[in-house]
């Protein structure tokens, strides 16, 4: 399954949110639920102490009651201590319990009632013992009879149980919540770290699929990468191979129309030599009765030599062309040679070698070299020079002193351009790339020529690893473009198999 | 030709007739009267200089100047120079390439190989015509040994 990198990104981000989310809820209910364990162990210990305080108070009050019945039975004082005792301590008892109930309203009401009962016993309580303190025994007992006490008493006792009950069955519910908050807290951290485990097991899980897969591309750009370079080694071979088969067939070629074509310009000399001697048997001859005789002599002295000069500037045309292609074709079998070349002196050799033609007629060359040193093969780059730098001379406009300017400047890609400008007669738009081509010329063939400088110099250029172009308007000028890498070795290195 | 050099038989191996042609008048021209005999390819002239055999010994006590082509037919004229210049009986021959090739390695090997003179064919006859016939004037000085 391809992650992409959009994907992953946005699984990783999506699945961080989660975990943050679940550590976020985890924290927040522990600090709730924690919160509220407070709160239950706060009301629990409230009902402990509402609670104790009303069994301190019951305690209390059974004293009272109990050194009551001591005292009346036996008429001793040390059995009247419990009362004395307990009674001083009561009305605190009851003022802590009120304050232990306070949390609790709906006992208020018990609470009161209690309050009133205690009232009335103590109100019992301390009248007997009054009586039987004076000596009033009976008295005190027939008050005891009445019942008023264990009344009071019993309702006393009914309000101590409900109000204990009721604070038990507290007690008992804030155990039972405290234990429910605890196991809420542990069910939340186990979901929690449930979820946390899975998020960081997906995270986890993605991080490794997507980095599989980031390794499993990059072998795959890496094999491709491998495959491309041998494909390109393998054209790059062909290319070469299928260049030098091209430039063997035109070396052959032009070598093989070479032989008879010897032959023709020799047995053409012979021939010549041969009608010579014919035509001067023939001129001194003069038998002009003899019709077939007077036909041979025309044959002889004007027919056969103006075939022969015909067949001989047809043979020359045709070697100076052979020549041509194979001036073009050994220059391409040509080792080069790559050198550091002071640009700036070559061009001035070079200008120097025409100096002497431009000044013929007031013209001026000048060089304007802005590239300190190039590497690359001497002899390729002169020719070049000095056959643009020559057609210059050769087709300037004669009505005008011929100026030529050469100009050099690095440019990007580590190249150099060198501009050959004149202005010369000008070159028609329509022939800008005719006239690279071999035997081709432009213009008014005012001058001798086979067409192959620019031809011969753009194999050249190219063989160099650059390239050539003109820019020119007819009647005005002409400018000769030439790029080249800055070395020649860079360019060597990554077309040589 | 002076009168105490041998008469040395010429060896022309050349197929193109018309050339064979042109080289026997110009030399000619040069005052080279020797006999020249002319092969059109490489078998039989092994033949002539060699024997059926190759073995040399159809050459012992003669005296000839090998011109040679090496562009031929059925061999290149650098197998026949091999061939010669290892031969006991032909090695001492001068051997005159003369040919249309002009490519520095294959001039290195056939000096290499023994090759006495190099000379390639001007493609305009005028140059032709005239290296032929200092070739000739050439021959007409040089000193041939005889065959062992």
């Amino acid at each position: 399954m391809p992650i992409s990198t959009n994907v992953a990104v946005r699984a990783t981000a999506a699945m961080l949110l989660v975990g943050f989310l679940a550590l976020a809820a985890i924290v927040g209910t522990t600090i709730w639920l924690v919160e509220r364990n407070n709160v239950y162990f706060t009301e629990t210990l409230e009902a402990r102490i509402a609670r104790a305080t009303t069994v301190n108070l019951r305690n209390l009050l059974q004293d009272a009651e109990t050194g009551q019945r001591g005292f009346l039975l036996t008429n001793e004082a040390r059995y009247r201590q419990p009362y004395d005792e307990a009674v001083p301590q009561i009305p605190a008892a009851v003022d802590a319990m009120f304050t232990a109930l306070q949390p609790y309203p709906e006992m208020q009401r018990n609470a009161e009632q209690l309050r009133s009962a205690i009232t009335d016993k103590l109100a019992e309580l301390a009248q007997t013992m009054e009586l039987a303190s004076s000596g009033r025994l009976a008295d005190a007992i027939a008050i005891l009879h009445t019942d008023r006490g264990k009344v009071a008493m019993d309702a006393a006792r009914t309000e101590f149980v409900s109000i204990i009950d009721e604070a038990d069955a507290r007690i008992l519910d804030g155990v039972q919540d405290q234990r429910d908050a605890n196991i809420a807290l542990r069910w939340v951290t186990i979901i929690g770290a449930f979820i946390i485990l899975a998020v960081v097991g997906a995270a986890v899980w993605t991080v490794l699929a997507y980095t599989r897969e980031l390794a499993a591309a990059r072998r795959e750009v890496e094999a491709a990468n491998l495959g491309l370079e041998d494909r390109v080694r393998e054209r790059t071979s062909d290319l070469f191979k299928a260049n030098e088969e091209i430039q063997r067939f035109a070396y052959i070629v032009t070598h093989d129309l070479r032989a008879p074509l010897v032959n023709i310009m020799g047995f053409t000399s012979e021939l010549e030599t041969g009608i010579a001697s014919l035509r001067n048997y023939m001129a001194n001859r003069d038998d002009s009765e003899d019709l077939t005789f007077a036909d041979a002599k025309l044959a002889a002295t004007e027919d056969l030599p103006e075939a022969i000069g015909f067949i001989r500037s047809s043979t020359r045309k045709m070697d100076a062309l052979i020549n041509a292609i194979l001036k073009i074709s050994r220059e391409g079998r040509r080792q080069l040679k790559p050198e550091s070349i002071d640009l700036a002196s070559m061009v001035d050799a070079s200008i120097a070698a025409i100096q002497h033609q431009v000044a013929d007629n007031g013209g001026t060359a000048v060089a304007d070299i802005k590239v300190p040193r190039v590497t690359t093969d001497k002899l390729s780059l002169e020719q070049a020079l000095g056959n643009l730098l020559d057609n210059a001379v050769k087709y300037r406009e004669p009505t005008r002193p011929l100026t030529i300017k050469v100009r050099a400047a690095l440019v990007s890609g580590n190249r150099i351009t060198i501009d050959v400008e004149d202005n010369g007669r000008g070159i028609a738009d329509t022939d800008h790339e005719r006239v690279f081509e071999l035997f081709r010329r432009s213009g008014i063939q005012s001058q001798p020529g086979e067409g192959i400088g620019l031809a011969h110099v753009r194999t050249m250029v190219r063989s160099l690893g650059g390239d050539i172009t003109l820019q020119s308007k007819l009647g005005s000028g002409t400018t000769f473009t030439i790029s080249l890498p800055r070395d020649l070795r860079v360019h060597l290195g990554s077309t040589t198999p | 030709m002076s009168t105490d050099v041998k008469p040395v038989t010429i060896i022309m191996i050349e197929d193109d007739e018309g050339h064979a042609r042109l080289i026997e008048k110009n030399v000619r021209r040069a005052g080279v009267s020797n006999e020249v005999i002319p092969f059109t390819n490489g078998t039989d002239a092994l033949d002539f200089l060699l024997g059926a055999d190759r073995s040399g010994d159809v050459s012992k006590g003669r005296q000839y100047l090998i011109l040679l082509d090496l562009n031929l037919p059925d061999m290149t004229g650098v197998d026949i120079l091999e061939k010669v210049k290892n031969n006991e009986h032909t090695r001492r021959f001068p051997v005159v390439v003369l040919t249309t090739t002009d490519d520095q390695r294959e001039i290195q090997r056939c000096y290499d190989l023994g090759a006495n003179v190099y000379i390639t064919k001007p493609v305009d006859y005028d140059g032709f015509a005239h290296a032929i016939r200092q070739l000739g004037l050439f021959f007409s000085v040089i000193q041939i040994p005889e065959s062992d």
